[in-house]
């Protein structure tokens, strides 16, 4: 048994999570996949399917590495990561690979896989402001010396996504403000952020339509959200398409392989996958999927309440938040509870950064349970 | 790490509600609307026009003249054709290979999720082969439409007949889709709103294999067609019929009108065509043969050519002459041939005898009285004061301008005033002298067919008329246009015509009279004769009528195209249809045996025609 899991250390539950949504990932992408099977490779879809398989086993072999490190080097790491990641989505938002006209990857040389590089700059914020914020607890209160230098990374990051992807952005600003909350981040200061980030939205939406060629995207947003709002579901084929999937898996679903509606949904492999899910699991699959999400977050705060250091509490906490919220931006755009937008559902939708991001993420929260658990469970340890 | 303790778990709580908030909307979507259910299980609901019958058209007795025929559409929706033999298919349907692909590649370029038109008007019974077999063809659906058909083929050129709506029509036009028809002549035009009725919609379920699974909504949404309304017209579909074939090889018209309403019983223009040969699919070949016809089919003599009346304008002058003062029913002159060209006759001491004899000479004077009144010293003046009132008198015998019939493409006739000479020769360099043949129905004067009808009419009724017209009773309506219920006058007192009557009636019935050969024993005709000079070959011959002359219940106009002299083929003809209305039968089959074998088309467009 204990041989078993030499290699699954920390948190028990997160590994399990993990594995059942890499299951479902598997068994809902491949029955999705047909069409750009028969776009690009003739109807070849084994071979997406083991390329599929093939992202989720790096993935968590990602995670079967990072959870080893030890959760005080991510903080230096947070540094050098954002260093990065600040230069290369300058790079990707002008000469990136341009799908649907937003510029969202770079493709890396040699190995010729496109890379969405806010994946990147999302991990390296996170654990940024994480670091910060334990930095900076004596201080909170401080605007300058405190509110500043959580700030400005926050919206340096924000503003080069914005142009290409705006509901990452969007998101990551409000998991940003989530974190500078939880890490006790003064009220006044936060509600004033929200309002000025607010204002900088009007801003962007008054001058994309001034000059458009700023934001090519800017039409898609404003459809996208008029549509919404005017509950338009005509106009708004995508979640018309995803609320046929819906009604017609009912409550026990279709069975797997069985949708009908991936034909007829654009990317179900990806932004609406969970249309897929509910159309062939139906509510109980849906049901599952919800508390599988749930479960990852209280593992997250669990593992936050039990680390020894604040930096480690908020990682854990803000990593495991950013990925529940993702996921619920997913299932709600695709319930239709929010307007369209391109969030993959964080495991399961296909696509290799995004798994090896979450992978890793899941990583770094393994990595503090790990440290946590070796303090407070010393017979485990021992049986090491 | 106590100090998180106070906000970690509120973010918790949040993430809790939105799940639950999840699950109330999938629960909602699933289980509390049905509207997406429906999509899920079948995925397409296919919106189907449905085609309102075309309103019916009855003749005044009420025989069924238009009707419809269900003939069927094979649509294609090119999303849904998969792997289909097409070898079969193209023997199905009797087309080559080649057209298929080309059909196809026109129903893709049109839409490959929109059906559009395959095959056109299948008739009942290819239809039956076709339906058997349809179902091994995904993609295919038949859509049930209705043709138009014409009893009797008659009529043509009042009926009209319908074609595909024109691209500038469905441009102004949102009740017309592509493929729509739409009336283009005639009746079918004219009263196109009345008989197009209202388009319906029909939903229905479809799955992939292009079946029909039921209604969609149990048809809560559909909207059921309504059908055209029925005209009931004034045409007398048996009189038609037989003015067609006194018609036949002879070019001109036939109008016949019931004086005291207005009412067109019948309107021939020859040669004619078979309307029943633009309908469906069989118009694309025959309309170009037709248009190409040196001898004109399609166009509609009756009411779009103008021709000068001849002598049947002096019953027009001699009104006026009359009403004006300027004669008395007893004013004669003598026929001084120097003056103009006439025939040999005896002296006209009066009205009845000038009509009756038509002289030529009688109306030059008739008409310079009515031009040089002498309210002028200068003639030139005093024959613009004269012109002048005269052509307003003319006018209201339903001259000059349109009368307002009810189908399209009516002409004005003309009838000069002084403007109209004044730039033709020079302000005050005109008189009576330069515009004599007005007098008899030459020079100027332009003329159309149902206008000579008109004038008969104008004689039966002595002194006013109805405009005419072909509508007689609109279903569900109690009305008819108010145009054509108006009484128009001619302001000339009824007794003046009285005079001119007499003289119709020797026309026809007195030795001398110009129109013998129009006399029936049994009813008294009235008549006058015209011979409209025709500078590109022989004369046209017309003659007007009316019967009987108490009480009349018919008055008819026919000219005939370079026939010569009026009364020769024109008087005839008129009184053979009089008859026929009146009786119902033929007294002299002699008459009419002559006029079915003549052959009046004039022998240099015979060649033409080869």
């Amino acid at each position: 048994m204990e041989l078993k899991f030499k290699y699954i250390k920390g948190d028990r539950v997160i590994w399990m999570v993990t594995f059942l949504l890499a299951i479902l990932s598997i068994l809902t992408v491949y029955s999705s996949i047909a069409t750009l099977a028969y776009k690009y490779k003739s109807g070849n879809t084994i071979f997406y399917l083991l390329k599929h398989v093939f992202i989720l086993g790096i993935g968590f072999g990602m995670m079967a590495v990072v959870q080893n490190i030890k959760y005080k080097y991510f903080s230096r790491l947070s540094q050098l990561a954002l260093f990065i990641a600040i230069p290369l989505l300058l790079l990707t938002l002008f000469t990136g690979a341009n799908i649907n006209e937003a510029s969202r990857w770079l493709v890396i040389p040699i190995i010729n896989q496109t890379f969405q590089t806010s994946d990147l700059a999302k991990l390296a914020l996170i654990m940024y402001l994480a670091r910060v914020l334990a930095k900076k607890q004596d201080v909170i209160t401080d605007f300058k010396e405190a509110y500043l230098p959580l700030i400005i990374p926050v919206v340096a990051v924000c503003a080069l996504i914005l142009p290409a992807n705006f509901s990452t952005a969007a998101m990551l600003f409000a998991i940003s403000l989530f974190i500078m909350f939880i890490g006790r981040v003064p009220m006044k200061f936060i509600l004033a952020t929200i309002g000025l980030g607010i204002v900088g939205i009007l801003l962007v939406f008054a001058i994309a339509s001034v000059s458009p060629k700023l934001f090519p995207r800017f039409a898609t947003w404003k459809k996208r959200i008029e549509s919404f709002e005017k509950g338009e579901s005509e106009s708004n084929y995508q979640a018309e398409q995803a609320k046929i999937a819906i009604a017609g898996g009912g409550i026990k679903g279709k069975g797997p392989g069985k949708s009908t509606q991936r034909n007829f949904l654009p990317h179900p492999y990806s932004d609406f996958i969970f249309a897929i899910i509910v159309e062939e699991y139906g509510t109980i699959g849906a049901l599952v999927v919800i508390f599988l999400y749930l479960v990852l977050l209280f593992r997250g705060v669990r593992i936050a309440s039990r680390a020894e250091r604040t930096f480690g509490s908020l990682l854990a906490i803000g990593l495991t938040f950013s990925i529940a919220f993702q996921a619920f931006i997913n299932m709600g755009v695709a319930v239709g509870v929010f307007p369209v937008t391109g969030q993959p559902l964080p495991l399961v939708s296909m696509g290799g950064t995004s798994i090896w991001f979450t992978c890793i993420t899941i990583g770094v929260v393994l990595s503090v349970s790990n440290t946590g658990l070796l303090k407070s469970n010393p017979k485990k340890a021992s049986a090491k | 790490m106590k100090h998180l303790e106070d906000r970690k778990y509120i973010i918790g709580a949040i993430f809790v509600v939105f799940a639950l908030i999840f699950i109330i909307r999938l629960f909602y979507i699933q289980i509390l609307s049905d509207e997406y259910a429906i999509f899920s299980e079948d995925n397409v609901v296919r919106e189907e026009t449905v085609y309102p019958p075309r309103g019916l058209i009855y003749d005044r007795k009420n025989k069924l003249l238009v009707y419809n025929e269900a003939s069927y559409d094979l649509m294609v929706v090119p999303k849904q054709v998969k792997s289909i033999d097409t070898n079969a298919f193209c023997a199905l349907l009797d087309i080559t290979k080649d057209d298929f692909i080309e059909r196809m590649n026109k129903a893709k370029e049109y839409s490959f999720y929109k059906p559009s038109i395959f095959e056109k008007e299948i008739s009942a019974i290819e239809f039956a082969s076709i339906q058997e077999k349809l179902f091994a063809y995904d993609g295919f659906f038949i859509q049930t439409r209705t043709l138009r058909k014409y009893s009797d083929s008659i009529a043509a050129h009042v009926l009209g007949y319908i074609g595909e709506v024109t691209p500038k029509t469905l441009e102004k036009d949102s009740f017309y889709t592509m493929g729509d028809y739409i009336g283009k002549s005639g009746l079918e035009l004219q009263y196109e709103k009345l008989l197009r009725g209202k388009k319906g919609k029909r939903y229905v379920l479809v799955d992939v294999h292009n079946r029909i699974k039921g209604k969609y909504k149990n048809g809560e949404k559909d909207i059921s067609p309504q059908a055209g309304k029925n005209l009931q017209i004034t045409l007398d579909a048996d009189l038609q019929k037989y003015a067609e074939k006194l018609m036949r090889k002879k070019l001109g018209s036939v109008v016949a009108i019931e004086p005291k309403t207005g009412e067109i019983l019948t309107m021939v223009s020859s040669p004619g065509y078979n309307p029943n040969l633009l309908i469906g699919r069989a118009i694309k070949k025959n309309y170009p043969k037709l248009a190409k016809d040196s001898l004109h089919p399609l166009f509609n003599r009756a009411i779009m050519s103008l021709y000068p009346p001849g002598s049947i304008f002096k019953l027009v002058q001699s009104a006026i002459a009359l009403q004006e003062g300027v004669i008395t029913p007893n004013t004669g002159f003598a026929c001084n041939k120097s003056l103009v060209g006439c025939h040999n006759h005896p002296y006209a001491r009066n009205v009845r005898e000038a009509v009756k004899m038509s002289c030529n000479p009688y109306y030059y004077q008739v008409f310079k009285r009515l031009i040089q009144r002498g309210e002028n010293k200068n003639i030139f003046i005093d024959s613009r004061i004269g012109l002048a009132k005269w052509h307003d008198a003319v006018l209201k015998f339903g001259l000059g301008h349109k009368l307002g019939i009810d189908i399209p493409g009516e002409k004005s006739g003309f009838i000069p005033d002084v403007a109209f000479y004044d730039r033709w020769y020079g302000e005050k360099r005109w008189a009576f002298s330069t515009i004599y043949s007005l007098s008899i129905g030459q020079g100027e004067i332009g003329v159309v067919p149902v206008q000579m009808a008109n004038l008969a009419v104008i004689m039966a009724n002595r002194g006013y008329y109805y405009t005419p017209h072909f509508i007689k009773q609109i279903e569900q309506l109690d009305t008819i246009p108010q145009k054509y219920t108006f009484k128009h006058s001619t302001g000339v007192d009824a007794q003046n015509f009285e005079y001119i009557i007499e003289g119709m009636e020797a026309v026809v019935n007195e030795a001398g009279g110009t129109a013998r050969r129009a006399k029936i024993d049994s009813i008294t005709v009235c008549g006058k004769t015209g011979t409209a000079q025709n500078p590109h070959g022989e004369d046209h011959s017309v003659f007007i009528a009316f019967a009987p002359k108490e009480n009349p219940q018919i008055a008819v106009a026919v000219f005939v195209e370079n026939s010569g002299f009026g009364g020769t083929w024109a008087a005839p003809i008129a009184s053979l249809i009089i008859e026929k209305y009146l009786t119902g039968k033929i007294s002299n089959p002699q008459k009419e045996k002559r006029i079915l074998e003549a052959d009046l088309i004039p022998k240099s467009e015979h060649a033409q025609r080869k």
